[in-house]
């Protein structure tokens, strides 16, 4: 090997241990590499971080689903009317007309079973059900108003992240990575936690790239096995043995891309020295029990448990690492009353318990770090629960709701939010929004803005049309912004 | 520019400027039409409206079109500062020019019948090996560029074969291709590609993303499903070269062919790809609509090129399409008796010939014992009768694997098909009857109003457009971008094409051919265009990035199944079984199901099943196997008329540590260390071959040596790492192995398959 191709060597790897950014270290190594020749133009990875058009308040979001929607009726929206009027018929205006899941002909009114009261500065409605949030209501902004188009599962949720109910469309990680691109590129930019065993409604479409180039899919992380597929070396290859394999490896592609010149070849370097780093990063951030043990109490979080609890957890621990998007899914949730665990009394406090404390949990660790003005925390399900009986559980003697689009409760935190806010109203009975109604294409909307995002602005070009997340619709709420 | 340029190319140049800017508030769309104006049609744009013309032709003053896109004024200007479009400077200018000129308009250019143009005129009549060169060649010599020279042979040899079979060369195949100096021998190796049965899996793989075909229902529960007899009558047609004709009325309409065949029965499982949604409370009607939009969707792209969709909800903005058009359209697909049901109703039964001769004989003495029964005494009834129940149950009891199909409904239940409002199939409007949109070629006259006469039209000798779709289709499987970039999109928002008469004239060139597929492969690969070094300097870089003036061959990362594929070809692990039933190769736990489906983890299939090609893989669209996924394969919900590709650490970890290409790179040890007394250096020469065709220079050879020497040496010393190296997943070495020999070997074999140059078609 001559001197001068060794020289030029040790400076690339140099320069490698130098570079985060992939796009950087390609555009330097085909000027190294090609003294001679005019600079190669820039290949800018997709993932390199890009600032928002508009001024963002959050840099990163944390969003935790309730898979199968949790009961608002019995949570948030507290309704003494429809207490009162429990085991009623429910008046036929409301049903004219109607399609639900579950239920046909006059199903009775069910009032909550669960004790409410008020909390925080501006006294937010919360039941017995989740006790741990009461104690983080000055830090929450609980919209009472959402409502959506769709009444099953799998089209709401596809809607919800996506803007269409029908599998294909990216999702709300993807959009958000597709435009910010990610702080951290030693870890995936929108990372996908599930928890409680069953993937979401809308399978990989939930966290899908739909149309985006595939590099902006929700990776899947596991709690068993490698966090990130295929992250661990084989058995009987030391990290030593893996750095002596990618050193000959880069030495061999580098001999291609000076015999072809193609600045592929350079992208693909860089992206196996991005593997090797990740190698350590992606386990080293998915070890909770690195974590001090007051912080696991907080949460309710144990090592090894895979729960939400952890994942909730984790999701901090991303953030922190500068992860653009993390998405939580979190099983069983659709109270229908089909069996004790579906039921709304004592099934929902104890599905609760698995969520309230670590929520709340990570709501204040947020705040104590500084994070939580530049995050954002969402939770909530994929639509709302009926003011009525379930249609097939009516007689038995576990209480469950069925499906109900028009009105919901979700729950935000964080960056440009107003704090310890409650949004909206519907009426008297739960069957309808009374005032400020956000449609899930508003939510979107007010998440890209407060990403620094126009929602109408921010498109990809698919099969002839400027598709975006909203689709043709979708308004910032306003009325929430800080 | 000054004025004296060539005229103003409408299609080329205006068009697009008034289809992004201008068309959305004034164009087809009724709803969304401001001032009443329509800028896409000449005599409305020019007509005299209360003495003001938007386009006055010739007249730049009295144009109020030219007044409005260069006013000062903010609330006067064009396109309005709301919709956030902005033209730039010399879009008006051009805008300008075109006026001045007589603004004259002509129609979408791929809406006119293509008509073979001659062979474009070349200065270097030398280089040209077929038709297409001429044309590549004349734009070339417009922009000063040259060709580059040909490959040589080991590099083509490579780069071929992975075109046309999907699979690299062997050694064997390279030496017999690099030692034949006759002057046809590269048409006979490519000959010799073609009748590889590799070729109709190949080719197949690429038309399953067009069918969206994969082995589960889809939605929420995502059950398996079984139609793998559609896969294997895809494979089966490619390798028998039916013609595209035939191929398509078969996989439209074969069900309603006179004297149709079992085979062009189970073809009609294209359309049965659709989803099936079997969530708990949902309406089945709704989504067996769901399921024709998507068959109305998915023929729209991969026939005519062109994006229906949007005027499923409104009238199209861009395309001459209407709402009412749509739902026309979409009655010829509203008659098949399937309706979103669970068990796929209704299916064919792939009974054996044995059983099928089983179960004629079973159904004659069934029908005899029938008629007997009606005859006798009552005495001898219940024995008989309960001869009869066996009988039946006996013939019941033939069972066989099935596939859904599409069968017309008889006349008395058919439905009647009406607008759907913003696409709700429960808003209904005024009933429409069966037609094709007005701006395409008309139905043959006289036909029945079916899916069979549709079939035929969307072959029609007048149809603009399918013969293009097809040959650009395969110039961007083999060149790595169409010529026109947006494959699935050939409106007017699509893309125009880099090179339209060398598009028109491989369209022409197959319907001359009778749609004859295997010639548009071998034409285009013994092109002198696609026979080129792809060697680069930054500046060609810097001229073309995208090569889409072809002054160098065709170089891009390989498909998801091919990287596979190959990594189990070159290990000599790679089973060539075809057909049936799809398996399950290695895959990493989940530990999750699917939404109330089942375990989205599975039992890693037997034997020679783990090492089949990709295409057999079972394909689970809420979860299709992953490492493919890394390397951009589609989930398959819905027509993918073309695939991204992306460079990610995510792909690089799957073939540094997957337990498949672990085990690949294990078998491929096996083979290099089982060279015997070979020097370790030969033995180094014997695995680039193996993986690349090529031989290893000697920097090579000595960077290789240079990770074995010390690996051996660790592993030496590491009996135990040494021993999982060498034998996890793959098993026990074979007897009398050295484990520290074989174990380093792994190791070299790792870094081989993951060469740039082996996830490239080089």
């Amino acid at each position: 090997m001559s001197p001068s191709l060794e020289h030029l060597q040790s400076v690339t790897r140099r320069h490698f241990l130098r570079q985060s950014s992939v796009g950087i270290g390609t555009l330097a190594l085909w000027s190294l590499l090609n003294r001679d020749a005019e600079p190669a133009p820039p290949i800018v990875s997709p993932l390199a971080p890009k600032k928002p058009p508009l001024a963002a308040k959050a840099k990163r979001v944390i969003y935790i689903h309730l898979t199968g929607s949790p009961p608002n009726l019995d949570l948030f929206d507290y309704k003494p009317e429809l207490v009162n009027r429990n085991g009623q018929p429910c008046p036929d205006r409301f049903l004219k007309g109607r399609r639900f899941a579950f239920t046909s002909g006059t199903p009775k009114l069910l009032g909550t079973p669960h004790t409410f009261a008020r909390y925080g500065r501006e006294g937010i409605w919360m039941s017995d059900a989740i006790p741990n949030l009461r104690e983080a209501a000055d830090q929450l902004c609980v919209v009472h108003s959402m409502t959506t188009d769709q009444f099953n599962h799998a089209p709401a949720e596809l809607l919800l992240y996506t803007g269409s109910p029908r599998p294909g469309r990216p999702s709300l990680g993807a959009w958000a990575t597709y435009g910010l691109g990610t702080e951290n590129e030693n870890l995936p930019g929108f990372i996908v936690l599930i928890s409680s065993g069953s993937q979401p409604n809308g399978g990989k479409n939930s966290f899908g790239s739909g149309f985006l180039p595939t590099v902006f899919q929700g990776v899947q992380c596991r709690s068993k096995g490698d966090p990130v597929l295929y992250v661990s070396n084989p058995e009987g290859m030391d990290r030593q043995m893996r750095r002596l394999t990618l050193d000959a490896l880069r030495d061999l592609d580098e001999i291609q891309a000076r015999e072809f010149g193609h600045p592929e070849t350079f992208t693909r370097i860089a992206q196996y020295e991005l593997a090797f780093r990740m190698q350590v990063s992606v386990p080293e951030v998915m070890d909770i029990s690195r974590e001090p043990k007051q912080i696991l109490d907080a949460y309710g979080a144990q090592p090894g448990a895979g729960s939400l609890a952890n994942n909730i957890l984790l999701a901090r621990r991303l953030v922190e690492q500068g992860v653009r998007f993390v998405q939580l899914f979190d099983w069983g949730w659709d109270f229908h009353g089909t069996n004790p665990s579906e039921g709304i009394g004592d099934g929902l406090t104890k599905k609760c318990a698995t969520m309230d404390k670590p929520v709340a949990a990570l709501v204040k660790d947020l705040k104590r770090r500084g994070l939580l003005d530049e995050t954002l925390v969402i939770v909530g399900g994929e639509f709302g629960r009926t003011p009525f009986r379930e249609g097939r559980t009516a007689a038995s003697s576990i209480l469950g709701r069925d499906h109900y689009p028009d009105c919901y409760t979700m729950v935000l935190a964080g960056a440009g939010l107003k704090q310890g806010f409650a949004y909206g109203e519907t009426d008297e009975l739960g069957f309808s929004i009374a005032r400020d109604k956000v449609h899930v294409h508003d939510l979107q909307a007010t998440i890209l803005h407060l990403l620094g995002f126009d929602h109408e602005k921010l498109t990809y070009r698919f099969q002839g049309r400027d598709f975006r997340l909203t689709d043709v619709q979708g308004q910032v709420v306003k009325g929430i912004l800080a | 520019m000054g004025w004296a340029a060539e005229p103003v190319d409408f299609n080329r140049q205006i068009r697009p400027i008034l289809s992004h800017n201008c068309f959305t508030c004034h164009g087809r769309d009724e709803k969304k039409r401001q001032a009443n104006l329509r800028l896409d049609v000449r005599e409305i744009a020019t007509a005299d409206r209360d003495g003001i013309r938007a386009i006055a032709p010739g007249h730049l003053e009295a144009s109020e079109l030219v007044r409005r896109i260069t006013s000062g004024d903010a609330g006067e200007r064009m396109p309005p500062v709301e919709t956030g479009k902005n033209l730039s400077l010399s879009e008006i200018e051009t805008l300008i020019r075109w006026i001045k000129e007589g603004a004259p308009y002509s129609p979408h250019w791929a809406y006119r019948k293509p008509v073979r143009p001659p062979l474009a005129r070349v200065a270097d009549p030398s280089w040209p090996k077929n038709p297409i060169d001429h044309f590549i060649l004349a734009r070339l010599e417009r922009e000063g560029l040259k060709p580059s020279p040909e490959a040589d042979r080991t590099a083509l040899m490579r780069r071929v074969s992975l075109d046309v079979t999907g699979l690299p060369p062997t050694i064997a195949e390279v030496d017999q291709f690099v030692a034949d100096r006759s002057p046809d021998a590269y048409e006979n190796l490519i000959d010799r590609l073609l009748a590889k049965e590799a070729y109709g899996e190949h080719w197949a793989r690429i038309w399953l993303d067009l069918a969206r075909y994969a082995d589960s229902a889809g939605y929420v529960a995502d059950r398996p499903r079984e139609i793998w007899a559609y896969r294997d009558y895809v494979i089966r047609s490619f390798n028998a070269n039916k013609p595209f004709d035939r191929f398509t009325i078969e996989q439209i309409a074969g069900d309603l062919l006179p004297n149709r065949t079992e085979e062009q029965l189970i073809a009609t499982a294209f359309h049965r790809n659709t989803q099936t949604n079997d969530e708990g409370g949902t309406d089945d009607e709704e989504f067996r609509n769901v399921a024709v939009v998507d068959r109305v969707n998915t023929t729209m792209t991969v026939w005519m090129g062109t994006t229906m969709a949007c005027a499923q909800c409104h009238d199209h903005k861009y395309d001459p399409i209407s709402q009412k058009e749509y739902f026309r359209f979409f009655a010829f697909f509203n008659q098949t008796e399937d309706a979103d049901v669970p068990d796929e109703r209704p299916v064919h039964t792939l009974f054996t010939e044995e059983q099928k001769r089983q179960r004629a004989q079973r159904e004659a003495e069934v029908a005899e014992l029938e008629k007997k029964l009606t005859m006798s005494p009552k005495e001898t009834h219940a024995a008989q009768a309960k001869r009869l129940t066996e009988l039946k149950a006996r013939l019941a009891a033939i069972n066989a694997p099935t596939v859904p199909i599409l069968r017309e409904l008889p006349p008395d239940r058919r439905r009647t098909t009406t607008i759907q409002y913003r696409g709700n199939f429960l808003d209904r409007g005024p009933p429409v009857s069966e037609a094709v949109p007005a701006a395409f070629h008309p139905l043959p006259k006289d036909a029945p109003l079916n899916r069979l006469t549709l079939a035929r039209w969307l072959i029609d000798e007048n149809n603009p457009l399918v013969a293009r779709v097809v040959v650009n289709r395969y110039w961007e499987k083999v060149f790595g971008i169409g010529l026109v970039a947006t494959s699935e999109d050939f409106g007017t928002q699509g893309e125009l094409p880099s090179h339209p008469e060398l598009l028109d004239w491989l369209a022409a060139e197959i319907v001359a051919r009778h749609w004859d597929l295997k010639y548009l492969v071998k034409l285009l690969v013994t092109s002198a265009t696609y026979r080129q070094s792809s060697r680069m300097t930054p500046q060609r870089f810097e001229r073309d990035p995208d090569n889409r003036l072809l002054a160098r061959g065709p170089r891009f990362r390989l498909d998801a199944e091919a990287v596979r594929d190959q990594a189990l070809l070159v290990s000599g692990l790679l089973s060539r079984k075809m057909y049936g039933p799809p398996v399950r190769p290695m895959q990493p736990s989940f530990g999750l199901s699917a939404a109330f489906g089942g375990a989205m983890d599975w039992q890693t299939s037997e034997g020679e099943d783990r090492y089949r090609r990709g295409i057999y893989t079972t394909w689970r669209r809420t979860n299709p196997y992953p490492s493919m996924v890394a390397f951009d394969a589609p989930s398959r919900e819905v027509c993918t008329a073309r695939r991204s590709r992306t460079n990610t650490p995510l792909q690089a970890l799957v073939t540094l540590n997957d337990p498949v290409y672990i085990e690949a790179a294990q078998a491929l040890a096996r083979r290099i260390a089982g060279q015997g007394a070979l020097a370790a250096a030969d033995k180094v020469r014997y695995g680039v071959r193996l993986c690349l065709g090529r031989h290893a220079s000697a920097t090579e050879v000595t960077r290789l040596l240079a990770l074995y020497e010390p690996a051996r040496a660790r592993f030496s010393n590491e009996p135990e790492q040494a021993r999982k190296m060498a034998t996890i997943p793959l098993g026990p070495p074979p007897h009398g192995a050295n484990l520290a020999e074989l174990a380093a070997w792994t190791v070299v074999g790792n870094v081989l398959l993951n060469l740039d140059e082996m996830f490239m078609s080089l």
